[in-house]
C-alpha cells in the first residue's frame, strides 16, 4: 500500500456517520418545538424543503469534492475557482457558521441537560446557556487535548440514536392520532402556507452536516465512490427521518403545546405507555432515553463541528489568508490547539450573547453556510466552463447546468426568508471578510482563482470592465514577486551559463533565483562520512554558489543560495524544485546524467511528472548575440519562445525562429511562423522556414547561432535525456550550445494549481 | 516476528528505532541519543489517524510535522532512515515498525506531563516499556536533575 492509501481509513459508514450524526443533533431534538410553534404542522414541509435545498447543494459539494479530496471543503473549492477574495468570504463564513452551529447545538445540549439536572441562573445566564456554555467548554477541552473517542464509538452513537428514534417512531405511531396533528387550532398552516419557507429558513440549520463530510474527504477511502454515496446519502437519509418523526411528535402532542426546549423527552412521555404489563414507569424511562439521545447527538454534532473549522483554518492557513500561527500543533497533544481555542471562543461568546434567542443561532449558522453553498456552485460552474483540464470529477452533477445555477439560486433565495437580524449579522461578515481580504490577506496569498486565470487569459475577447475587476481583487501576495528559478549548478564551468540564463529569465519575469548545489555522495560513502568531510566541500560549495550570487548579481535580481547533500541525484533536484516551489528548473546536461542506475524504476513516473519548467543546457559557455528556437508549436516550444523574449528583453540577443516544412508546405509554414512569433511577443524576430528533415535542418541552421532552444515535442523528453536515449545525435553533436525545454504536462500542471506539491 | 535471542550478540544500538512526535521533540531525541553513538537509526513518526473518526489534524498537516521531524533528526544523524507509520494506535505502530526496518532497539523520549496529563493522552512511556518485544532504551531529558 502507498503512504497516501495508509492515510485513508475512513470507510463508507464512518463517512455517513459523520454526515448523519452532525445533522441528526439539531433537527430533531432541538427544533421541532420552535420551528412548530412558528409554523404550524405545516413546518413538516419546511423539513422537506429543506431536506430538497440541501440535496441540490449535497451535487454539487459531491462533484467539488471527487475533483478536489483535500481538507477544507467549500471554502478550499471556492478559494480555487473564484480566488482568494471569495476564499475569504468562503471561509471566514465557513468557519463562522460552523462556530453558530456549534453554539447553537451547545444550547440544544443545554436545553436537555437542564431536564436532567437543575441549574441555576447566574448574572445574565439562563440555565440553559449555563448548561451549554459547560458544554462548549468540555467539548472545546475534548478537541484540544484529542482524547480520542475510540474509533467505533461515533458510529455506535448515531447506530444507537437510530434505535432510539426508531423505537420512538413505532411508540409514536401507535399513539398517533391525525386529529392531534390537524386538529389543532387554525387546521395545518394555521400561519399559512406562506410559513413553510420561513420555517425552511428556521431548520435548514438541521442540515448543515452533509458538507463535513468533505472537509475531511483526504481520509476517505476509494473517495470517489464513497464521497458521493456518503453525502448524498446522509442527506437522504436524515430528510426521511425528519420528515417522519416530526409529523409523528406533532400527531402525539398539539403543536402549539410541543416544547420549545426539549419536544422529543416531552413526546416521548406521551407516546410512550405508562405501563408494559408489570412495568411501570416506561414512559419516564423512555424519555429518560431520548434526553440522554439527545445529549449525545448534539455533542456529536458541536464535536465534529469544532473539528471541521480547525480544518477550515488549516486550509486558509496554507494559502495565507490567515496566519499559520493558528495551526500550530500542540507539542504533547498533537492538536491544532491554537484554531481550537480561538474557535472556543466564539462559540462561548455566541453562547453567551445570543444563547438566549436559539432561533438567531440557527439562522446565523443557516445563512453564512447558504453563502458558502451559492458560492461553491458558482466555483463549480467556473471550473467547468474555464475547461480546467486538471478539473476532473469522478462524480458528476446530474443536468448540469441546471443543478448548480439551482443550488445557488436555491441557496441565496432561503436566504431572503431570513430575518432582518440574521441577514444583516451575516452582511456584516462578508463585509468583514471582504476588508479582511483586502486589509490583511491580499497581499500575503499568492494563490490566483481558476477565475481569474480564465479572464486574464481571455483579457482580448472579454470587456474590459471584467479584466480591471479581476485584476482590481487579485492577490499581491508572493505571486506578485514573480516566479523561483532555481537552477542546479554542479559544476564550476556551467555555472555561469546556468546563471545567466537563471538571471535573465529572473528578470524578466521579476522573479528570483535560487542556486543550489545538490553534492551526491556515492552510496558507499555515508551521508554523515560526508558531512564530516564538509569543510572541504563546504569550501568548495560555497565557492561555486558565491559565484553564482556574484553572477546573479549582474541581473539585479534577488539570489539565494542552498547546498543539498544526497545520496540521490536528479531525483534531488525534483525533491528540491517540489520543496522550494520552483517554477522553472534550469541545470546543466551533465548534471541530469548523475542519477546513475539507482532510481531507474521511478524514473519515467519520476520524469513524466515535472514538477515544473525545465530547462536542460548542453553547452559550457554561452556568450549570446544570437539565439535560434525551432518550433512546431505545443507547450514546451511555448517555454523556448518565453526564454528567448526574456533573452531578448534582458540580454539583447537577437531571435530568430526556425519552421522545418515538408517541401511544398513552405507557404503554410511561414503563415504558422507568422502567427506564432506575434502570439509569443516575438513579432520582431527574423523568421526562417526550411525544408528537409528536422534534426538535420536544425543541426545545420543551428551552427549559425549562439545557442538554440528546442522544445520537447513530446512528454518525457527529459527521462530519454537522462537515460541518455536521446535521439538527437545531430544535435548533441552540435558544437552550439543548446537549451533544452519541457514544460510539464497537465497533470503536474494540476498540481501546481491545487497544491500538490 | 524475529525474535531478538535467535541471533546471538545483536548490538543494542546496531539499529535504533527512533519515535519522535514534532520538531522540537526529534531534536531533543536525538540530542539525547547522540553521545551514545548508534550504529544506524531509523527515524519514526507515527501518524495518528482516527480509525472511524476524523484524525486530529488534516493528513496534510501531519505529513509536513513528519517531514520537520525527520529534518531536525537528520541535523544530529545525517544519515538516519525514515518511516512514517499511520495508524490510530501509537504504541502498537511503533512495535510493527521495529519489524518492518528491523531495529535492534526503540529509544525514546518521555515527554512528561503529570499523571492525569498522560492518562488522557495515553500512557505511551508505560504501553512501550512494558509490551515490547526488542529492548526500550528510554533516553533521559535534558535539565533532568531526578
Amino acid at each position: 500500500m502507498s503512504e497516501e492509501e495508509l492515510a485513508k481509513d475512513l470507510g463508507l459508514v464512518s463517512a455517513m456517520t459523520i454526515g448523519i450524526g452532525t445533522m441528526i443533533g439539531a433537527g430533531i431534538f432541538v427544533l421541532p418545538g420552535v420551528a412548530a410553534n412558528a409554523a404550524g404542522p405545516v413546518v413538516v414541509v419546511s423539513f422537506v424543503v429543506g431536506g430538497l435545498i440541501a440535496m441540490v447543494n449535497a451535487l454539487s459539494v459531491s462533484e467539488l469534492g471527487t475533483a478536489m479530496p483535500k481538507a477544507g471543503g467549500g471554502y478550499y473549492y471556492i478559494n480555487k475557482s473564484l480566488g482568494p477574495m471569495f476564499g475569504s468570504i468562503a471561509g471566514m463564513g465557513d468557519w463562522m457558521g460552523l462556530a453558530f452551529a456549534s453554539a447553537f447545538y451547545c444550547i440544544g445540549f443545554g436545553q436537555y441537560l437542564a431536564v436532567f439536572v437543575g441549574l441555576p441562573t447566574i448574572a445574565f445566564l439562563n440555565p440553559i446557556q449555563l448548561g451549554a456554555l459547560l458544554a462548549g467548554a468540555i467539548f472545546v477541552g475534548v478537541n484540544y487535548i484529542g482524547a480520542k473517542e475510540t474509533g467505533g464509538v461515533q458510529t455506535v452513537i448515531v447506530f444507537m440514536l437510530l434505535s432510539i428514534l426508531a423505537a420512538f417512531s413505532i411508540a409514536g405511531f401507535l399513539s398517533f392520532d391525525y386529529a392531534t396533528l390537524a386538529g389543532s387550532e387554525g387546521g395545518l398552516a394555521p400561519a399559512g402556507y406562506g410559513a413553510i419557507l420561513p420555517g425552511t429558513a428556521l431548520v435548514f440549520v438541521s442540515f448543515l452536516g452533509y458538507a463535513k463530510i468533505a472537509t475531511v474527504a483526504e481520509e476517505l477511502k476509494n473517495p470517489g465512490r464513497n464521497l458521493p454515496i456518503a453525502i448524498i446519502g446522509s442527506v437522504a437519509i436524515v430528510t426521511v427521518i425528519y420528515a417522519i418523526l416530526v409529523t409523528m411528535m406533532l400527531g402525539v402532542v398539539p403543536w402549539p403545546e410541543l416544547s420549545q426546549d426539549a419536544p422529543v423527552a416531552q413526546a416521548a412521555r406521551i407516546a410512550f405507555p405508562q405501563s408494559i404489563g408489570p412495568i411501570t414507569g416506561v414512559a419516564g424511562v423512555a424519555a429518560g432515553v431520548m434526553t440522554v439521545g439527545a445529549l449525545l447527538a448534539t455533542a456529536s454534532s458541536a464535536n465534529a463541528s469544532i473539528l471541521a473549522s480547525a480544518r477550515i483554518n488549516f486550509a486558509m492557513g496554507r494559502d495565507k489568508i490567515v496566519t499559520n500561527w493558528l495551526n500550530a500543533i500542540h507539542p504533547n497533544y498533537a492538536t491544532p490547539y491554537r484554531s481550537i481555542l480561538v474557535t472556543g471562543g466564539l462559540i462561548i461568546l455566541f453562547i453567551a450573547l445570543l444563547g438566549r434567542e436559539i432561533e438567531v443561532l440557527a439562522k446565523a449558522a443557516s445563512v453564512l453556510h447558504l453563502i458558502v453553498y451559492a458560492l461553491m456552485n458558482a466555483g463549480l460552474i467556473v471550473f467547468r466552463e474555464a475547461d480546467t483540464p486538471e478539473y476532473d470529477p469522478d462524480f458528476t452533477v446530474p443536468l448540469y447546468p441546471i443543478t448548480p445555477i439551482l443550488g445557488a439560486v436555491l441557496s441565496l433565495g432561503l436566504v431572503a426568508f431570513m430575518d432582518g437580524i440574521e441577514i444583516a449579522l451575516s452582511a456584516g461578515f462578508v463585509i468583514a471578510a471582504v476588508a479582511w481580504y483586502f486589509i490583511y490577506a491580499r497581499d500575503k496569498t499568492d494563490k490566483q482563482g481558476v477565475l481569474s486565470e480564465f479572464i486574464r487569459s481571455r483579457e482580448e475577447e472579454l470587456p474590459d470592465q471584467v479584466v480591471d475587476a479581476a485584476d482590481a481583487v487579485a492577490p499581491t501576495g508572493a505571486g506578485d514577486e514573480g516566479p523561483t528559478i532555481m537552477v542546479a549548478v554542479s559544476n564550476p564551468r556551467t555555472e555561469s551559463a546556468l546563471i545567466t540564463l537563471a538571471g535573465a529569465l529572473a528578470k524578466h519575469e521579476g522573479g528570483r533565483v535560487l542556486a543550489t548545489h545538490i553534492v551526491t555522495v556515492p552510496d558507499q560513502t555515508s551521508l554523515e562520512t560526508a558531512a564530516e568531510n564538509r569543510t572541504g566541500l563546504d569550501q568548495s560549495s560555497e565557492l561555486l554558489l558565491k559565484e553564482a550570487a556574484a553572477d546573479a548579481e549582474a541581473f539585479d535580481v534577488p539570489i539565494e543560495t542552498k547546498t543539498i547533500l544526497s545520496h540521490r541525484g536528479i531525483e534531488e533536484v525534483f525533491d528540491a524544485a517540489r520543496t522550494n516551489d520552483a517554477d522553472t528548473v534550469v541545470m546543466g546536461y551533465g548534471g541530469t546524467r548523475f542519477a546513475g542506475g539507482r532510481v531507474e524504476g521511478s524514473l519515467d513516473e519520476l520524469t513524466h511528472d515535472l514538477p515544473c519548467d525545465f530547462l536542460v543546457l548542453d553547452g559550457q559557455r554561452l556568450d549570446l548575440s544570437d539565439v535560434l528556437v525551432p518550433t512546431a508549436g505545443g507547450p514546451s516550444s511555448d517555454l523556448s519562445g518565453e526564454v528567448a523574449r526574456a533573452l531578448r528583453d534582458t540580454v539583447g540577443v537577437d531571435v530568430s525562429l526556425l519552421y522545418v516544412a515538408d517541401t511544398g508546405d513552405e507557404e503554410s509554414g511561414r503563415e504558422f511562423l507568422t502567427d506564432w512569433s506575434e502570439g509569443h511577443g516575438l513579432g520582431d524576430a527574423d523568421l526562417r522556414v526550411e525544408t528537409g528533415d528536422v534534426e538535420k535542418t536544425i543541426g545545420r541552421v543551428g551552427e549559425e547561432y549562439d545557442l538554440v532552444i528546442v522544445g520537447a515535442t513530446e512528454r518525457g523528453l527529459l527521462s530519454r535525456i537522462v537515460r541518455g536515449s536521446l535521439a538527437f545525435d545531430t544535435i548533441e553533436n552540435l558544437d552550439t550550445p543548446v537549451l533544452l525545454s519541457e514544460r510539464p504536462s497537465a497533470r503536474s500542471l494540476w498540481e501546481r494549481l491545487f497544491g500538490g506539491r | 516476528m524475529t525474535s531478538t535471542d535467535e541471533t546471538d550478540e545483536r548490538d543494542l544500538l546496531g539499529h535504533v528505532l527512533l519515535p519522535v512526535a514534532h520538531e522540537d521533540d526529534a531534536l531533543a531525541t536525538a540530542r539525547a541519543l547522540e553521545p551514545y553513538d548508534p550504529e544506524r537509526v531509523t527515524a519514526l513518526h507515527v501518524v495518528e489517524k482516527g480509525g472511524g473518526v476524523p484524525d486530529k489534524t488534516p493528513v496534510e498537516q501531519s505529513e509536513e510535522l513528519a517531514a520537520e521531524s525527520y529534518a531536525a533528526v537528520r541535523r544530529v544523524f545525517p544519515d538516519a532512515d525514515e518511516h512514517t507509520a499511520y495508524s490510530r494506535n501509537v504504541v502498537r505502530a511503533i512495535f510493527d515498525s521495529v519489524d518492518e526496518v528491523d531495529a535492534t532497539a526503540i529509544a525514546y523520549q518521555s515527554r512528561g506531563g503529570n499523571r492525569l496529563v498522560q492518562f488522557l493522552s495515553g500512557d505511551l512511556s508505560m504501553k512501550l516499556v512494558t509490551k515490547s518485544h526488542v529492548p526500550v532504551i528510554a533516553l533521559p531529558r535534558e535539565g533532568s536533575a531526578e
